[in-house]
């Protein structure tokens, strides 16, 4: 049980994160990656709906028709975006004023009807809320890591307070829409990049157990 | 609830295509974009059944928030209702377009399943919601950001056909290089933000 | 009974679908008196920052308000939704609820000024629907509180883009110019158009007033 929780998260985290080798679920939180805190707050949302989906589809998998089953997976996805929203109104009005929309936009994040669907489908209640919660946690991140970088370069600050020096000039282009695809672009092409050699180490101890040759 | 906002709907119209496109300032429905963007007849399908499919969602939805969720004070539900609208407005859909023209349901019919999930549709629609549009103003902004939509995919999927066979780091191949193609695109749209003044 | 069965998908869907929307009432019930608190205060919250009154916690807020604020006719035709007084040390002070198109939906804004009309004492959004980050920006404590003080040209205020904006608020009270959030240049053009508004409705105000 362990190793297999182990597994997914490794596998949630990195070798099938979401975002750069899913390609899933960009879309609700990427227009926010200019701060990082509204990053984190929407991708605390994501995390938390795609772990409560996954453990209540799990769970009811069973007594769920088969007609009415898409059907069913977005109203379950709806109500706990709902329940967020509903919470953040109350005890974060500043927060939710300013995510607007986005905080909808949940519901329809590939991220969680994709988890629901190939993992809860046909896993226990709890080891789905697991992967459900280790997807987001892969997903969040990316993310942030786009948003520190988007919020540095583009305000000169962290979280809202200043990190850089009084004289730097602000790039203006950090803040709109086209930096998020180019950073995007930069994480899928470092992690593919990183995984490829790994993988190509690994084929290789496979295939060639003698000793390795000196380095030419 | 606010009052009507004082913008356009001709104005929004453009806007929507042009300066904020949804898909590229506001990175809504980004999923099926990537994915379907490899060729351009698929693109030419979806971006037309999404373009269709928002315009009516936006009017329905606009119709169902005045006279239903307002007036029952049910705001909380709202999420729920819309995503139901969708659903059923692209089943009728599927179902009128089956008996009217066989021809178009096989070029236009297979993608309606994947829109009900498409965020840029419920994007759209809660946008409406939230900037509390007109009548009109919801529909010229609805059928401008499906157009909008459409216009980005057509190019996506043109200029990937240019790439394809080009030399891309191996770690960039895919969706790496098609991410960076978005980021100039975007960039490029960017342009138009001068042209329309929303006033 | 079957699982396929249509009794059965009618009855699964009916009860999971009552059963949740239950659910969600209930939540949105236990909320609902919070929900509602939250927004009285932020509504008497910007007109207390408008008039540049101090406030550390809601209920001292709440009491400031009640002490302080009175609700002032709006002349026909100022174009302003909502008007307040405040009188402190024998002077005047007047606050209006305006509304202009922003780039995207309406920016409701609440903008105080003196009687006379020549600086303004605060600048608050109550409402607005601009891009999260960008637009959206005008919400941010550095944008609002350059207006603070700000002395009124002949013409109103004026609000930077572009180059001539440095994006960081503008330090100078004197010359009635104030930086725009950059990369949203139409939605600080917006704001500029919105607080001239005010301005004149404070003016048709003040001068209904005297």
């Amino acid at each position: 049980m362990s190793g297999k929780a182990g597994k997914i998260l490794w596998d949630n985290l990195w070798t099938n994160n979401p975002i750069f080798i899913q390609i899933l679920g960009i879309c609700s939180t990427l227009a926010v990656t200019n701060s990082v805190r509204n990053t984190l707050i929407m991708t605390v949302g994501v995390s938390l709906s795609t772990a409560f989906s996954s453990w209540t589809l799990s769970a009811m998998q069973a007594t769920i028709p088969r007609k009415v089953r898409m059907i069913v997976q977005v109203l379950v996805i709806s109500f706990y975006v709902i329940i967020i929203d509903i919470i953040l109104r109350a005890y974060l009005p500043e927060v939710s004023k300013q995510l607007g929309p986005y905080v909808g936009l949940i519901i329809t994040n590939c991220i969680i009807m994709g988890r629901a669907e190939a993992f809860a489908a046909a896993n226990k209640p709890v080891l789905s809320f697991w992967d459900g919660l280790t997807s987001g946690l892969g997903y969040m991140a990316v993310l942030v890591a786009i948003a520190v970088v988007r919020e540095i370069l583009g305000f000169g600050t962290l979280l809202g307070f200043r990190v850089m020096p009084a004289g730097f000039e602000p790039w203006t282009i950090m803040i709109m829409a086209p930096s998020a695809f180019f950073l995007v672009a930069f994480v899928m092409w470092w992690a593919k990049t990183v995984q490829a050699r790994a993988a190509a180490k690994a084929a290789a101890a496979k295939s060639a157990p003698r000793p390795v040759p000196a380095k030419a | 609830m606010n009052a009507e906002p004082l913008v356009n709907p001709v104005v929004l119209f453009f806007a929507s295509i042009f300066t904020s496109n949804i898909l590229l300032s506001n990175f809504l429905g980004m999923c099926s974009f990537i994915s379907i963007s490899k060729d351009k007849t698929s693109a030419y399908g979806l971006g037309l059944a999404v373009t269709v499919v928002m315009t009516i969602c936006a009017a329905v939805s606009w119709l169902v928030l005045r006279y239903l969720i307002l007036p029952l004070d049910i705001e909380y539900l709202s999420f729920i209702i819309f995503i139901i609208v969708i659903a059923a407005v692209v089943q009728m859909l599927e179902m009128i377009i089956d008996r009217v023209s066989p021809a178009l349901y096989m070029s236009l019919g297979i993608f309606l399943p994947l829109i009900t999930v498409n965020c840029a549709i419920l994007g759209a629609i809660l946008f409406m919601q939230i900037r509390s549009y007109g009548f009109l103003q919801a529909v010229a902004f609805g059928a401008g950001s499906g157009m909008g939509w459409w216009l980005a995919i057509m190019l996506l999927a043109s200029i990937r056909k240019r790439i394809e066979n080009n030399p891309v780091p191996a770690g960039l191949k895919g969706a790496g290089i098609t991410m960076v193609t978005i980021g100039f695109m975007a960039m490029a749209f960017i342009g138009f933000s001068g042209m329309i003044a929303v006033q | 009974m079957k699982k396929d069965s249509i009794v059965y998908v009618v009855v699964f869907t009916f009860v999971v679908c009552a059963a949740f929307v239950f659910f969600l009432a209930l939540a949105n019930e236990a909320t609902k008196d919070r929900v509602a608190a939250n927004r009285l205060f932020a509504e008497r919250a910007a007109v207390l920052d408008a008039f540049g009154i101090e406030y550390s916690a809601p209920p001292e807020a709440l009491e400031k308000y009640e002490r302080f604020v009175k609700d002032q006719p709006v002349p026909e035709g100022a174009g302003a939704e909502k008007a307040y007084r405040y009188e402190a040390d024998g002077k005047t002070f007047f606050a209006a609820r305006v509304t202009g198109a922003g780039l995207w939906g309406s920016i409701s804004i609440i903008l105080g000024a003196d009687a006379g009309v020549e600086r303004l004492t605060g600048l608050q959004i109550v409402a607005q629907n601009e891009t999260p980050g960008l637009g959206g920006r005008i919400d941010e404590a550095w944008f609002r509180g350059q207006f603070r003080g700000e002395r009124i040209g002949p013409e109103g205020i004026r609000v930077a883009t572009g180059a001539e904006s440095r994006g960081t608020g503008d330090p100078d009270p004197d010359n009635g110019l104030l930086d725009g959030v950059s990369g949203a240049s139409r939605t600080s053009q917006s704001m500029e158009a919105i607080v001239n508004g005010g301005i004149r409705a404070l003016r048709a105000i003040a001068g209904g007033a005297r």
